[in-house]
């Protein structure tokens, strides 16, 4: 126990001195007894001997005094001492100390928070056996100019069979499940992976087991829970081994749960085998990862690999023109983050290195209001050594108060953090998401609380302290008590911090000012919708089921047009529509390549390109976009009719500058599906952010190209909380056994597509302001009348 | 007896110093040595020598261990350690050099100015 061996060793200084003083009585004793033995067979009486004895000694008290001060202070009665008047100091003058604390705490405590995010990803190894030889393999196609692709389930058999450079490789697939018993029905996160699951990573399940190896032959129906949903949904309940589940409308069985840290690598709620008959028919999207030999370098398997790749093209020509990309997996999952956060770390840092000039400011001002007390007491012969100290010991203290709050802040602040940085970082050009870790505050993060605090308090307890002991005890005391104040020297050193101070807050305070209007811009931004009273859900159809109706399209478009009737008979709602993306969620894109079909081919190597919607016919109505020209979807745009698409109008100004785009036709990339003309031009939508510009977007009716996964957008005066239950069992009155995830409103969407800028945005503001308090109390102090008469 | 001397300031030091070099003693047993070296000459305030012990041995130059006296009394007794004695050394030293300038100053008759 970390506070009893402190209270022990504070026990210890306090008994070593108890000690001390009875040995020292005990010694003085012994010396007066002995003498006065000695007088005694000198034949003085008794009693006289003792009194002679006394008198002789002289003063006790004084000489037992003389001998403390003889054997010095011990540095832990110094310590004391100078905590002790440290905070004497600064509980005099408690606006210094609090606005001094105040700064510190904004500093450190933005600085430990930044370090739990950086410590939570980039400096926790990942918890698994022997991560570091992880490789991550992707496939690249250079000349379509992907890096990174998934790979193929048979390119994961080939390898398998083939590569002599890895001891083992692993295969696995997200996605999301549909649970509908036990329990109310829910979206689960998802894992397929090849039963070498738990050796390949070193498992070592919380209860029950992993998959065995020849569970991989054919298609077991075995289920192993992530920890977090077997204590969410379980109740963390170790008999759910050997209960059943149903999974995508299948019976599966419990057969284990992971250890809690594994979720670091893969937040799944669910884990479940590969169909062996399925991985030779996946196509692309897979991901896969090798463990390498110990003996094998990521060089020499990639030459490997290469090789292997070229003999993949020659059996399976649809795999020419590929490429086979290693990246070790410790490397793939920070690359898209390192430089972030550690941009993000140097600028807190310099937030905590203006809030350190600050106080180190105040507190050279305090010194040098305070230069006659130092005067006095260096007179009195206090060293120079001894009131640096005393002064580090202040600052110290000040530091560490401001870091206790700080940890506060950070506390406070770590969650709001966590909304900032998401728990998975999508990786461009493949189907894989790097997942980060959970940020929560660590021993750790305290640990660099304290260290930072300690090194703030020394750093800007030194310059003051040394600063203020420059001065002339003689000169100062005849000046009249006022101190180096008087003197040239010390004036021009006041001046140009006081001038420096207030150049750095006009800096912060014109930054921030700047902020501030920037994003008041973006708020005013007009998103080309309005973002008012909406409601967005997803819902996934179970269309992975082996018997699903879902296998047939017209059967999920037909599906989503019930529950979308059914959700438009709820009271209190407006209108509603489903679309395939909803704006501003940062939801994966979906983008493709088109061509007119009326203009002439572009050149080679050119592509013309849009995002892509699937959307009902009363999206447009419901997001309140407006419709410049043409018409909108109806009812009856549908398989059975001309394929037709909505554009908008950045794309009509951008592919066709001088024409009218209605009447034109598009051709989607693949070429075997009729051309789709243009009916409609709507407004364009910041569908990727809020400080972004509208994107060339073409919107597809989603009855002429079914999606298993759409969101309903719903506008309703009504609040979420009141009128959500209706929705969902306006939904669940179709299908019972329907989840329905990523409940959000338009207005959360958009404060977190805007977070990053607030975040920036307020702690500028705050620290400008401070830095332009501190500068005017800077100013004001120096030009106070009292201090100035001797100058 | 003649009239006892006072003793110069800083010179307790070195007393102290040379009585515990001549072997380990406990606080009076060291002003009893000091007197008897000096034949009762010096005058030694007895409360002043405790604030001298602890002064040196805060500066390493003795050390400082419990033991039974001759009276069979719980006593602290004083050693010199190495650095004590190579500091009693350099003290003696100065201090005969110093005697030696004094004395030729005092002794300098009016012919030899």
């Amino acid at each position: 126990m970390r506070l009893g061996s402190q209270f022990q060793s504070w026990m210890r200084a306090v008994m070593g001195r108890a000690r001390m003083e009875s040995d020292m009585d005990a010694e003085l004793r012994f010396h007066m007894e002995t003498y006065a033995d000695d007088l005694q067979r000198q034949g003085v009486a008794h009693e006289e001997a003792l009194r002679r004895a006394r008198i002789e000694f002289g003063g006790v008290e004084r000489a037992k005094e003389e001998c403390r001060e003889a054997r010095g202070i011990s540095f832990l009665e110094t310590l004391l001492q100078d905590l002790h008047y440290g905070m004497r100091a600064l509980a005099k003058s408690p606006g210094f100390t609090a606005i001094a604390v105040l700064t510190l705490a904004l500093g450190i405590g933005a600085n430990t928070a930044i370090f739990n995010v950086v410590n939570a990803t980039l400096l926790q190894p990942l918890p698994i056996r022997e991560g570091s030889r992880l490789v991550v393999i992707w496939i690249s196609n250079l000349e379509h100019g992907w890096s990174r692709i998934g790979p193929a389930g048979q390119d994961y058999l080939d390898w398998k069979e083939q590569c002599k450079s890895f001891d083992d490789l692993f295969m696995f697939e997200h996605g999301t499940g549909t649970v509908t018993a036990p329990g109310e029905p829910e979206q689960v996160a998802g894992l397929r992976v090849t039963t070498n699951f738990g050796d390949f990573f070193g498992i070592k399940p919380v209860v029950g087991r992993t998959f065995r190896l020849e569970e991989g032959a054919g298609r077991h129906n075995y289920a192993v829970l992530g920890y977090g949903y077997w204590q969410r949904k379980f109740a963390g309940d170790p008999s759910v081994l050997g209960r059943g589940m149903t999974l995508n409308g299948e019976e599966y069985t419990i057969i284990g749960v992971l250890p809690p840290d594994f979720a670091a690598l893969f937040p799944a709620d669910l884990v479940v085998p590969f169909d062996t008959d399925w991985i030779k028919g996946a196509d692309s999207d897979l991901g896969v990862f090798g463990r390498l030999k110990p003996a094998s370098m990521l060089k020499e398997a990639s030459g490997e690999m290469s090789v292997i790749a070229g003999r993949i093209a020659n059996a399976r020509p649809s795999r020419k023109g590929l490429g086979v990309v290693l990246v070790p997996l410790e490397d793939a999952r920070l690359e898209y983050l390192r430089p972030a956060l550690l941009v993000l770390l140097g600028a807190v840092g310099f937030v905590l290195l203006i809030s350190c000039a600050n106080v180190g400011n105040l507190m050279l001002a305090r010194s040098i209001a305070r230069q006659r007390e130092i005067s006095i007491r260096m007179a009195l012969g206090a060293g120079r050594l001894r009131l640096i100290r005393q002064f580090l010991t202040e600052s110290t203290i000040l530091a560490l108060l401001g870091g206790g709050v700080g940890a506060l802040l950070a506390l406070w602040s770590t969650h709001f953090l966590a909304i900032l940085v998401p728990s998975r970082i999508p990786v461009p050009n493949a189907a894989d998401k790097v997942t980060l870790p959970g940020i929560h505050m660590t021993g750790k993060a305290f640990a660099f609380t304290v260290v930072v605090s300690l090194l703030t308090g020394i750093i800007f307890g030194l310059v003051p302290a040394l600063q203020s002991l420059h001065c002339n005890v003689n000169e100062t005391l005849k000046e009249g008590g006022r101190g180096f104040v008087s003197s040239l020297r010390g004036n021009r050193t006041r001046s140009t911090l006081v001038i420096v101070e207030s150049a750095l807050a006009f800096v912060l305070v014109l930054g921030a000012g700047l902020m501030i209007k920037s994003f008041w811009h973006l708020l005013q931004a007009n998103p080309g919708f309005r973002p008012d009273h909406l409601l967005t859900l997803r819902i996934k159809l179970p269309a992975d089921a082996k018997d699903s109706q879902y296998r047939e399209p017209r059967n999920q478009a037909d599906t989503f047009r019930r529950f979308l009737t059914s959700v438009e008979a709820v009271p209190g709602i407006q209108a509603a529509a489903f679309t395939q993306i909803v704006p501003l969620s940062q939801d994966e894109m979906d983008m493709g390549y088109f061509l007119v079909k009326e203009n002439p081919p572009v050149a080679p190597g050119e592509h013309l390109a849009a995002d892509y919607r699937d959307i009902t016919p009363n999206y447009f109505a419901t997001m309140g976009i407006p419709l410049i020209k043409g018409r909108i979807f109806s009812a009856q745009d549908d398989l059975d009719h001309p394929r037709v698409v909505v554009i908008d109008e950045t794309l009509a100004r951008r592919f066709f500058p001088n024409e009218d785009p209605i009447g034109k036709h598009l051709q989607v990339p693949d070429a075997t599906r009729p051309a789709r003309e243009i009916v409609g031009i709507v407004g364009g939508v910041r569908d990727t952010g809020f400080d972004q510009q509208p994107r060339p977007t073409i919107y597809f009716p989603s009855l002429q190209s079914p999606n298993q996964t759409m969101s309903l957008v719903v506008r309703t005066s009504l609040p979420p909380g009141a009128i959500l239950p209706t929705i969902k069992s306006a939904i669940w009155s179709v299908d019972k056994n329907q989840p329905v995830f990523d409940v959000k409103s338009m207005d959360e969407i958009i404060s977190g597509n805007v977070s990053a800028q607030r975040l920036a945005f307020l702690l500028l503001g705050i620290f400008a302001f401070l830095a332009l308090a501190l500068a005017a109390i800077g100013i004001w102090r120096h030009f106070l009348p009292g201090e100035r008469a001797n100058a | 007896m003649d009239k006892q001397l006072e003793l110069l300031q800083g010179t307790l030091d070195m007393l102290i110093l040379k009585a515990a070099s001549l072997g380990p003693l406990h606080g009076y047993g060291i002003l009893l040595r000091i007197q008897q070296i000096s034949k009762d000459r010096l005058e030694i305030q007895q409360g002043s020598l405790y604030p001298a012990l602890y002064r040196l041995e805060h500066q390493g130059w003795i050390t400082s261990e419990w033991g039974e006296s001759e009276n069979k009394r719980k006593a602290k007794y004083y050693q010199l350690t190495t650095a004590g004695k190579r500091r009693l050394l350099t003290e003696t030293e100065n201090w005969n050099r110093m005697a030696e300038v004094i004395a030729g100053i005092l002794g300098t008759k009016p012919e030899e100015v």
